[in-house]
């Protein structure tokens, strides 16, 4: 099942690369989700209703407060969770008609994540720590490897590659989570909260590579209330209260103009909420 | 309120982690029962009463000392555990302002809390369970339990003081322990990153040399009294090996599988192999522990059962009528028909005057001697005996004239002179001639079975016996002396007799043996072996019951001990876990290859121990065999099949308690999943 996902999304890509056409990678359409304590009686609402969708190469930003359903969208969209109401398809499929079976290998072969903590597992060496999901899809140790080189490079982890999380800076850490995130070429990158354990110079490193990596092809959907990480975006929604309430595009801005007109955003928004 | 405040921060503490302290607390409840039900034991009217009792006493005494250093042991390892989970919190209190002297006082309470509980529950369930053990013992030995509760003030004051000293060595531990961390180490203690271990192969390598020797003397040693000897040196030596082996071995084993990039870069083995050599060297001792204990188990029930339920034939072998006398004669020239004859009729005198009717009757003539075997060549100089490595060269020989042969045991063997029947007890003798010292046999005929021998001093080396025309054939070795002037070979008049039960009982070998002091032949002294086969069946009973009773009470204490074990192992491994799949799951890993990955992990680890112990049980075989037949035992199939039973049995427990214990490692990691 696995094989037959990543060979129709593989074919289809390629074709598209490079033409104007714009193609949704990521629909996301009225997506609503409610946790309901054990015994049924308090109810959540997490979600109300979020409708978005990513394109092919975007860089997307969604900002929000503690507790506006970021981590309950994440969640949502790596099919870690499921919806209450509300569908979300990825590269056209939706991700609710996937058997619970494949889901791990579509996962695998369709997302990359890089998470706040790092989550690296202590047990093994960087670049084990790499390999890990291209060993769970059965990958020759060859090729994992030449796959491994230029991206190791790229992120200039190759000196590092044989020690072990704990060994290692903070910034070398999500770097690694980074390259073991885009080892398997996945159709989006999804990133929480990736600078909130960084400090500012290793901060300036990772979003510097997210535009990188961004620039060469990759889609990346990034949850954030950083200002500053929202604003090497493309486009940053903002989420409050389970819905989105707001997007801004960049258009021709810089980061610095960007990184203003979020500002001014939050700012309204905050400042909004309390004249109400 | 301050005053109150270490008893209670102590007392929430281990509430908080009931799922660390209450095993804990079930091992001081079983350590100090253990040993207050051996306290009652010994002081039960029981033993008092019964024939042998003494011997059963001092049986339970032993025991007592083995399970109070166990326990100290034990208890040290399991609160080992609990201290470093308590580390952080330890730590948390000082950064909030309690000194180390607060901290050390919330131990003192933790400790006398749990000492408390550990006391107080151990005599109460020892003194509960201490007549259901002294009904148990009853059984084995045989003997009649009474009626009184089997407590009493002496057993209670006696479990109580040294419980105590047990429970105050564990709190010093752990007072030494927090005293010597430092504060910032105290909060620390549990994340802090360890290194995969450093795989050493010279450690590894003499584990396994470690391992090897004891294998090897155990296999090759052939005398029984060389096996008493190098048994303890051989049990140090495969401890050593297996902690070696568990810590050095199995880093070095996947560090191996690591570096085949084909085996270790697949899916199932990728996730095990790196997390079993990343927790490697802390587990590899508790692998270790569990594999020693089982082996301990293994080789206790397995010999003390074969001594046991092996006791009737035991008895027999030694007894071969129910009473039985061999009685010492000056040289084969006192066997005279005259003689012999006079002997008997005193005997058969002695046996009428008591009105009882012998239901059967045998008697023959025999002689032994010892020597050290070279090629076909037996030579019985004394000097020879004391150099430790003739050990192995000793034969022990008895010579038995043909007509007393074919009149026992019915056949009808034809010798010429110089000729001689061959009868091998253990060990085997391939030659067609065989000479002891300058007489020489030829070897005609190769007999496959002999009459029922009364063998209480021999066969702990190889034994041939040898029926001879007739004594003459012995002149030289009738002759010989040894350096104290005593005569070498033993000359002996067997006379065994089977009579009724009841006339049995009253019925003493001291009774046949008495009047033939008055006797001419006898004027320089009597020497006699034999007895009553029912006193000995008492002592028989007394002695392997009360063995059979330790090996069992040990063998349940070591099981738990294991289990134990490998419960904290699991908890442990379990909460360091529940993260780790948490990522995995993230990555893309589905629910089903973390189980089988978990599954496949815990077995490995789990039953590597059982493998080891089981290999340790067939190595130590032969040793403990020939400790047994120190004891007496001689039918081999049976140890084996004894030692099979025990390992299946032992097998059952094991994967129970594997059940048990994954159960709770699954509800740890599976809530992240």
């Amino acid at each position: 099942m696995a094989f037959v996902f990543r060979f129709c999304y593989n074919g289809d890509r390629k074709t598209q690369k490079g033409t104007v056409l714009t193609v949704n990678i990521l629909e996301v359409s009225d997506l609503k989700k409610i946790y309901s304590t054990r015994f049924g009686g308090n109810k959540v609402e997490a979600l109300k209703s979020v409708t978005f969708s990513v394109e092919e190469g975007e860089f997307v930003a969604i900002m929000g407060e503690s507790g506006s359903g970021k981590t309950t969208l994440l969640n949502l969209l790596a099919a870690l969770d499921k919806p209450t109401d509300g569908t979300v398809r990825l590269g056209g499929n939706e991700l609710s008609a996937i058997r619970d079976s494949d889901l791990a290998a579509f996962r695998r072969d369709n997302l990359g994540f890089v998470f706040q903590e790092f989550n690296l597992l202590d047990t093994f060496s960087v670049e084990d720590n790499i390999f890990l999901p291209l060993v769970l899809s059965g990958t020759s140790p060859k090729e994992m490897e030449e796959r491994l080189k230029p991206i190791a490079e790229r992120l200039g982890i190759t000196e590092i590659l044989k020690k072990y999380p704990y060994e290692i800076s903070g910034g070398q850490k999500q770097r690694a989570a980074v390259a073991r995130a885009i080892i398997t070429n996945p159709r989006l990158l999804l990133a929480d909260e990736p600078t909130g354990a960084l400090d500012s110079r290793a901060t300036d490193e990772l979003l510097r590579l997210f535009t990188s990596i961004n620039r060469a092809g990759q889609t990346v959907l990034m949850v954030t209330h950083s200002v500053k990480a929202a604003s090497v975006a493309s486009r940053v929604l903002f989420i409050r209260d389970g819905e989105v309430y707001h997007q801004l595009y960049r258009g021709n801005d810089t980061n610095e103009q960007l990184y203003q007109k979020i500002s001014d955003t939050l700012t309204m928004l905050v400042t909004g909420r309390e004249s109400r | 309120m301050k005053r109150s405040l270490y008893p209670r921060l102590a007392w929430t503490g281990i509430v908080k982690n009931k799922v660390l302290y209450l095993p804990y607390i079930v091992s001081c409840i079983g350590s100090v029962a253990v040993l207050h039900v051996l306290q009652c034991l010994s002081y039960s009217t029981l033993l008092k009463e019964m024939r042998g009792g003494r011997s059963t006493e001092a049986i339970l005494s032993l025991g007592k000392i083995v399970i109070a250093l166990f326990s100290v042991i034990f208890l040290l390892y399991a609160s080992s555990f609990l201290l470093k989970r308590r580390f952080r919190e330890f730590g948390l209190y000082y950064v909030l302002g309690m000194d180390k002297k607060g901290i050390c006082a919330v131990a003192a309470w933790e400790s006398l809390i749990l000492a408390g509980i550990g006391i107080g529950g151990g005599l109460l369930t020892g003194a509960l369970f201490s007549k259901a053990a002294e009904l148990v013992l009853a059984r084995l030995v045989q003997g009649e339990a009474g009626f009184r509760p089997s407590f009493t003030l002496e057993s209670f004051t006696f479990t109580f003081s040294v419980s105590l000293v047990i429970f105050f060595i564990v709190f010093l531990r752990s007072i030494v322990t927090v005293l010597r961390t430092d504060p910032i180490g105290l909060l620390k203690s549990e994340s802090t990153g360890e290194k995969p271990p450093r795989s050493n192969p010279i450690l590894a390598i003499s584990g396994l040399l470690c391992i090897v020797t004891a294998y090897v003397m155990a296999v090759s040693i052939e005398s029984p009294l060389n096996a008493l000897l190098f048994f303890f040196v051989a049990v140090i030596l495969v401890i050593i090996g297996t902690y070696l082996l568990f810590i050095a071995g199995s880093v070095a084993l996947c560090r191996l599988l690591k570096k085949n990039k084909k085996y270790y870069y697949r899916k199932d083995h990728f996730v095990s192999v790196s997390s079993m050599l990343f927790r490697m060297k802390r587990n590899g001792a508790g692998l270790a522990s569990v594999c020693i204990l089982s082996t301990m188990v293994l080789v206790m029930i397995s010999s003390t059962s074969a001594l046991y339920f092996g006791k009737e034939d035991n008895l027999r072998r030694s007894y071969p009528n129910d009473v039985t006398v061999s009685l010492m004669m000056d040289g084969t020239e006192s066997l005279t028909e005259e003689n012999l004859t006079a002997i008997r009729s005193s005997y058969e005198k002695v046996i009428a005057d008591r009105g009882i009717e012998p239901t059967a009757v045998r008697e023959y003539t025999y002689s032994g001697i010892s020597g050290t075997l070279s090629g076909n060549h037996i030579s019985v100089r004394p000097s020879d005996f004391y150099d430790p490595s003739a050990l192995d060269a000793l034969r022990t020989l008895f010579f038995f004239p043909l007509t007393d042969y074919n009149r026992v045991a019915d056949d009808d063997l034809t010798l010429g002179k110089g000729e001689a029947a061959i009868y091998v007890i253990s060990g085997k003798y391939e030659q067609d001639t065989i000479r002891v010292e300058n007489t020489e046999w030829k070897l005609v005929t190769r007999l496959s079975s002999f009459f029922p021998f009364e063998d209480t001093e021999l066969s702990l080396n190889p034994t041939y016996f040898l029926v001879i025309p007739d004594n003459s054939e012995l002149n030289e070795l009738n002759g010989m002396r040894d350096d104290y002037g005593n005569p070498m070979l033993d000359v002996r008049y067997y006379y065994g007799v089977d009579m009724k039960d009841a006339d049995l009982e009253a019925f003493s070998v001291s009774d046949m043996t008495e009047p033939l002091q008055s006797m001419e032949l006898f004027r320089d002294g009597m020497g006699y072996s034999g007895g009553n086969i029912a006193d000995a069946r008492g002592d028989f009973i007394a002695s392997f019951g009360g063995l059979f009773f330790i090996g069992l009470l040990l063998s349940a204490v070591f099981i738990a001990a294991a289990a134990m074990i490998v419960y904290y192992k699991q908890l442990t491994e379990g909460f360091e876990d529940q993260a780790r799949f948490g990522i995995m799951q993230k990555v893309g890993m589905t629910k089903e290859d973390i189980r089988a990955g978990i599954r496949s992990q815990t077995r490995t680890v789990f039953f590597a121990p059982l493998l080891f112990a089981g290999v340790h049980l067939s190595f130590a075989f032969p040793m403990v065999w020939k400790l047994l037949m120190l004891f007496g035992l001689r039918d081999m199939t049976f140890a084996i099949l004894t030692t099979l039973i025990a390992f299946g049995v032992f097998c059952l427990f094991y994967a129970l308690i594997y059940r048990l214990t994954a159960r709770t490692y699954y509800k740890i990691v599976s809530e992240s999943l």
